[in-house]
């Protein structure tokens, strides 16, 4: 019932969007839209890093942004959480509604925006303090354990959803850095969930790992995608193919005015379609291996 | 074929050549020795030094090192309650006020600009004249405390005080922590700043969890060596009413009315006055080599301390 009422509200929106990407992304959306982006602009100084992105990320989804270097998915994934607040330098323009609450609003707090929508970062950056502190530093900085003993079933309860529990139960007092690199990653991802974020935000989460490791990190997004909305950013195209339902496709695309490159979203849709018969054709070039 | 395989083992003979061919990198060599000099010059420097003075002070540290060490300003060498006791209260409370107004004030500047300020012209501005306050002769800052501390503050300074100079030397090294403090936070990696913005921390609580604690070895080595430094001016400390004379008080360590009483004693100016004694009184070089060991000491022990609290800020940084 209130997912069919949520589409009839999306839907006069997404109408106009489909008409900007071409294709019916959201004809068979299954799920309640989390984030609707229209005519994002992100700007770094002078400099318009991403134009006019509009999309919709829908709930208990895997969303995955492709695309070569420098066409700003990294960039959009940090609107969703505010992530962009910290360069001084950066604005952004246009709407990003995170569950029909526009998130640059000015009175919207990015210190709870970022509690919501939790972040894994390219580069495992686990704190320099023991695991456990590094799982409860969230619950513990946003007052949602009070007790010890809820702590510690929040620690527990997070590492075992990040598939780390067994390897690290005897160690819980030990210093994170002490970690294998997967192993660190598993740990960010948890310390992600201790907080019980509704979205997870990951940029190029499996970037500095190796195959074994990328692939209990895959499987740990597919078991964990019922209870979060997951919005990946990758430069492996067999990842996104592998674990996404929806793909955007995003490329740098020369501006003749200023001479600087700028990132464009050329095609959102569902991940078969965008492998298999994208209809923009320099979606087609990247996926084949043509391009990028 | 055959003519391929020829250029295929010729190339092979010309790599093998070049592989095994091992030249010296002469220049590289020549580089890497003149570095070695120079640290040898400074360490050959430092140890002419420190063996000179400990030379020179061996009779007095081992003939009577508790009567040097307790007793006070005298008018003639080889009077046996010539000591240091009067300057090293002052330098010791010279360094209290130090730690007490120049550490929180740097640091809590150096956490502003580097956290919370934004980057325009004003604060580049800031910056930049913090950064020629460090550069500024010390003697310059005696003045300041001569006009402001001595004499329109004179009345809670207690004029040419101990909490005058301490005030002063604060000032002086001010500069030095909020640089040396800037640098340690902007190494903290960007990561962890993320990471702990990512699950919701206010900025308040990332720069208690994540910046300070993995910038405190950093803030602590520098914060220590500008103290070293202040404790080490003489200059300034005598503008603001160190006396070189006789001083006719002996306050013990923690007799707190010593601190803004009317004249006082510090480690530097002490060693000044007797080295100027020592042309009349040749006794006087001696007592001063021994003040300057007592003074290294007191440095090494406060750098010792510095090193023992970083290294255990360290191991908890992970």
């Amino acid at each position: 019932m209130a997912t069919e009422m949520a589409e009839q509200e999306a839907s006069p929106r997404l109408g106009l969007d489909m008409d900007r990407i071409g294709q019916a992304a959201a004809l068979d959306a299954d799920g309640d839209p989390v984030f609707e982006v229209e005519d994002l602009n992100v700007f770094y100084g002078d400099f318009l890093a991403v134009q006019g992105a509009t999309f919709t990320v829908y709930e208990h989804e895997i969303t995955a942004m492709i695309g070569p270097s420098g066409c700003g998915k990294t960039t959009v994934l940090r609107c969703f959480n505010r992530m962009n607040d910290l360069i001084p330098i950066a604005r952004v323009e246009g709407r990003v509604d995170f569950r029909n609450v526009s998130i640059y609003d000015p009175r919207v707090d990015p210190v709870e925006v970022r509690r919501r929508i939790g972040m894994v970062f390219q580069k495992p950056n686990p704190f320099p303090k023991s695991i456990y502190d590094n799982i409860a530093f969230g619950p513990r900085v946003t007052g949602m354990a009070k007790k010890k003993s809820e702590l510690d079933d929040i620690v527990e309860r997070s590492l075992r959803r990040a598939a780390l529990w067994d390897e690290v139960q005897d160690r819980l007092k030990d210093s994170a850095l002490g970690l294998s690199g997967g192993q660190q990653q598993r740990l960010c991802i948890a310390r992600a969930i201790a907080v019980d974020p509704d979205v997870l935000l990951m940029d190029e989460p499996c970037s500095a790992l190796d195959p074994i490791a990328t692939a209990r990190i895959e499987d740990l997004m597919h078991e964990i995608k019922n209870d979060y909305t997951i919005v990946i950013v990758t430069h492996n195209m067999q990842q996104a193919a592998r674990i996404s339902n929806r793909t955007a496709f995003f490329t740098a695309q020369l501006d003749s005015t200023s001479d600087r490159r700028c990132g464009l979203l050329v095609e959102y849709d569902r991940t078969e379609t965008i492998f298999s018969n994208p209809s923009d054709e320099r979606t087609e070039n990247y996926v084949t291996g043509r391009f990028g | 074929m055959a003519k391929a395989r020829l250029i295929g083992d010729r190339t092979n003979r010309v790599m093998v050549q070049a592989m095994e061919r091992r030249s010296t990198d002469v220049r590289g060599r020549i580089f890497q020795i003149s570095l070695l000099v120079t640290l040898l010059i400074s360490l050959f420097i430092l140890a002419v030094l420190i063996v000179d003075v400990v030379v020179d002070a061996w009779g007095v540290l081992t003939g009577r090192p508790g009567g040097f060490l307790n007793g006070t300003m005298r008018s003639v060498s080889h009077d046996n309650k010539l000591g240091v006791h009067q300057a090293l209260v002052g330098t010791f409370w010279i360094a209290v006020f130090v730690a007490v107004l120049a550490f929180p004030i740097g640091i809590g500047a150096a956490i502003w600009l580097e956290e919370y300020a934004p980057k325009n012209r004003f604060t580049r501005f800031i910056e930049l004249n913090i950064r020629n306050l460090a550069g500024v002769p010390s003697i310059v800052y005696g003045l300041l405390g001569l006009f402001y501390f001595v004499n329109t503050l004179g009345d809670l300074t207690g004029g040419k005080s101990i909490a005058s100079a301490g005030i002063t030397l604060a000032i002086l090294v001010l500069p030095i922590v909020i640089i040396t403090a800037q640098e340690a936070i902007r190494a903290v990696p960007q990561g962890l700043k993320e990471g702990a913005y990512g699950v919701g921390a206010t900025k308040w609580t990332m720069i208690r969890s994540q910046v300070l604690p993995y910038a405190a070895p950093g803030i602590l080595t520098g914060t220590l060596l500008s103290m070293s430094r202040g404790i080490g001016e003489a200059a300034p400390i005598l503008l603001v009413g160190a006396v070189t004379g006789r001083l006719g008080t002996d306050p013990a360590f923690l007799d707190f009315s010593a601190i803004n009483a009317e004249a006082f004693m510090a480690m530097p100016v002490i060693i000044v006055e007797w080295v100027q004694n020592s042309g009349r009184d040749p006794g006087f070089a001696e007592a001063a080599a021994a003040a300057i060991v007592v003074l290294l000491v007191f440095v090494i022990l406060m750098n010792a301390a510095a090193i023992l609290m970083r290294n255990h800020f360290e191991k908890k940084r992970g």
